[in-house]
């Protein structure tokens, strides 16, 4: 599971090495190509799977729910932080 | 958004040309999309390393501009935790879908790698919508709560996706705080996800 992990790292000192050399015109477009072949291939995998192509919709409210909660914790834990955060510089500066 | 558009479209091609049965059947083999996703990590930590910005920009971190991912991340895990309660998933699935941050396709293809093509669905219509709800609410949430705010909604799309609408609707002097924003988070994306899939 971590070889990902380790092929990314080994990348990031590739590219710091040879920073001079790479161009983003290039590694842009091949990028998003390989994502776009991965999300294909995600896709097929859902088409081949009658149980989980039939269950789509049911993993759609899932989804919402998820997204939902997500990005209401998010917006709360940014209030309860930054209130934190200028609480204490308020203190710094008495 | 013509991006997350051509995304979508491969992912609906996909499945509709698996259910013709016209996909051959070395491609729907596990095999081919773990190669594929090294393939993609490497370029991708190629990618990461050569930007030439990437040392100046961490050198001029503050501690104030850490607290914005910070929160982000803490908000979203807390999120996807009550989440866990209402939804089949377990805790750990649920924190894995959420560490996607709306980093829809490294997150949905890392967790397809590792949990299988449905939870990766998961992830990736929730991340998706992560996107679409902050390109369609930005300019409320910065009217009524704060830039901060949409900011955080965006997760790691403040830095491309939804970057215009929330500069246009904070100002430009938000502009930086939604780069370094997104790009904590970006990085932080496959540790997370790794993380929670391997629990």
């Amino acid at each position: 599971m971590y070889i990902a992990l380790l092929l990314m790292l080994a990348g990031i000192i590739a590219g710091r090495i040879c920073r001079r050399h790479v161009s983003h015109r290039i590694l842009a477009p091949l990028i998003f190509c390989s994502i776009l072949f991965l999300l294909f291939l995600l896709g097929a995998q859902i088409g081949v799977n009658e149980r989980l192509f039939a269950n789509l919709p049911s993993l759609g409210g899932d989804a919402m729910i998820l997204m939902a909660l997500c990005v209401a914790g998010s917006i709360a834990a940014v209030k309860v932080i930054m209130s934190l955060a200028g609480s204490a510089q308020d203190k710094n500066e008495r | 958004m013509r991006d997350s558009l051509w995304i979508l479209g491969f992912f609906v091609a996909g499945i509709f040309l698996a259910r013709k049965e016209a996909v051959p059947a070395t491609l729907e083999s596990p095999e081919a999309s773990l190669y594929a996703l090294w393939l993609f990590m490497i370029l991708a930590g190629i990618s990461i390393g050569a930007d030439k910005k990437l040392v100046s920009i961490l050198k001029s971190l503050s501690f104030r501009t850490l607290l914005l991912p910070v929160a982000t991340t803490a908000g979203t895990f807390a999120g996807a935790a009550v989440a866990a309660l209402f939804v089949a998933l377990s805790l750990p699935e649920c924190l894995a879908v959420g560490a996607g941050f709306g980093y829809y396709s490294l997150s949905s293809i890392f967790i397809t790698q590792y949990r299988g093509p449905e939870l990766g669905t998961i992830a990736l219509a929730t991340n998706i919508l992560r996107e679409l709800f902050t390109l369609l609410l930005a300019p409320l949430l910065v009217r009524f709560l704060g830039p901060q705010y949409a900011i955080s909604c965006g997760g790691c799309t403040t830095m491309d996706t939804t970057l215009p609408v929330i500069t246009r609707c904070a100002g430009q002097e938000w502009l930086f705080p939604a780069i370094i924003h997104a790009m904590i988070l970006d990085l932080s994306v496959p540790f997370w996800v790794t993380l929670f899939c391997s629990l």
